[in-house]
């Protein structure tokens, strides 16, 4: 430990990156608790019932959480780098949403929601790091896929889907929940790190998923936004269009 | 015996229910506080099993609801939650005596087999 962050550490203050890696931690190890739970119930049940039947849910669920654990790393060693910042490249909206909702997909049926890709509409290449925008929607995806069913809705549909905003190229998740607000974010921020339930009004766990996302977008100097597709309620981020392919 | 089992999680409602139903219950699954009052209106439950971290509405919110109407003042409660009970350890008296909890299990720490034993127990009381 440097001779800065014992001191920050002696004042109870800690650096902001050491601050976001441990909110994070917190979350994820509430929000891994329900993966873990399911497995043993269902493994359990498995054994009870001398059946295989549970295993391909038993692996769907921790392929799914084993992806999180991974994208939590991934954004809490961005978080504790001095550089806060990823390298941008010229990426392409739709294979991105294409390969999360391809990654989503099992965990999607498991819980009974369907997934759509709605990328209608040509909208280039955007500045972005491909591997974190990636990352952040699967994680944003996880949470949101694990909530709806939760929620008093009548379908369980979550679209990924790209549109053209003021500011540039919108890349988010949808859905029919008129919980995913501006105010439900904003206060789940606030509360992340220090409540089990920090987005109380859209999901019964820690949402881990969504503060996960959160930091990686930070790392690429976006973030996660409350926005509407048609419509749909959903979180995004918006992304800087490539303007020098398009001139090229 | 019919359950009211008032869980969140899709996956684990599944698999609860499944476990119940093999043990001879009949369970009625409600995700949130306001569909398990419904539930119960329309069930009659001879139990509820109640998590805490629910959406939008806390278990305790539901449980408030439900002891507030005359017919449903004896059904025992059981609490299988994901939230450690050491947290409610000074809400023991409000949740026992207030809210006729008949007792609070830590999801993690009680298996299947137990939580069938639990219920069977309580219906050997009823």
């Amino acid at each position: 430990m440097g001779q800065r962050s014992r001191k920050l550490a002696a004042t109870g203050a800690l650096p902001a990156g050491r601050q976001v890696s441990e909110q994070l931690l917190l979350a994820v190890s509430e929000q891994m608790k329900l993966p873990f739970l399911q497995i043993a119930r269902a493994a359990e049940y498995g054994q009870l019932q001398q059946s295989t039947e549970t295993l391909p849910d038993i692996q769907t669920t921790a392929d799914a959480a084993i992806r999180l654990l991974d994208n939590y790393l991934f954004g809490a060693r961005l978080g504790l780098e001095e550089q806060y910042a990823l390298e941008l490249e010229p990426v392409s909206v739709s294979s991105v949403l294409y390969d999360a909702g391809q990654e989503l997909d099992q965990l999607a049926k498991l819980y009974g929601v369907e997934l759509e890709l709605n990328v209608a509409g040509k909208f280039g290449t955007v500045m972005a790091n491909r591997q974190a925008l990636q990352s952040a929607l699967i994680s944003l995806g996880y949470t949101l896929i694990e909530a709806l069913p939760s929620l008093q809705t009548k379908d369980h549909k979550l679209q990924l889907a790209a549109h053209r905003c003021r500011y540039g190229i919108v890349a988010g998740m949808y859905s029919s929940v008129e919980q995913l607000t501006a105010d439900a974010l904003r206060a789940g921020r606030k509360l992340h790190g220090h409540i089990r339930q920090p987005l109380a009004t859209l999901t019964h766990s820690s949402g881990a998923g969504v503060f996960v996302a959160d930091t990686i977008l930070q790392a690429m100097d976006s973030e996660l936004t409350p926005t509407r597709h048609h419509r749909l309620f959903g979180l995004g981020t918006v992304l800087k269009p490539n303007h020098q392919i398009q001139l090229v | 015996m019919r359950i009211l089992l008032v869980e969140p999680d899709a996956q684990l409602a599944r698999t609860y229910a499944q476990a119940l139903h093999d043990s001879g219950h009949e369970v009625v699954a409600a995700k949130t506080a306001q569909s398990a009052i419904h539930a119960a209106d329309a069930h009659k439950p001879h139990l509820v099993l109640l998590e805490m971290q629910l959406v939008s509405h806390s278990g305790i919110e539901f449980l408030y609801e439900f002891r507030s109407y005359d017919d449903w003042q004896n059904i025992p409660v059981i609490i299988l939650s994901v939230v450690p009970p050491g947290e409610f350890a000074g809400s023991r008296q409000l949740l026992e005596k207030e809210l006729g909890v008949t007792g609070y299990y830590y999801k993690p720490h009680t298996s299947l087999a137990q939580l069938c034993q639990l219920v069977n127990q309580s219906t050997v009381d009823v």
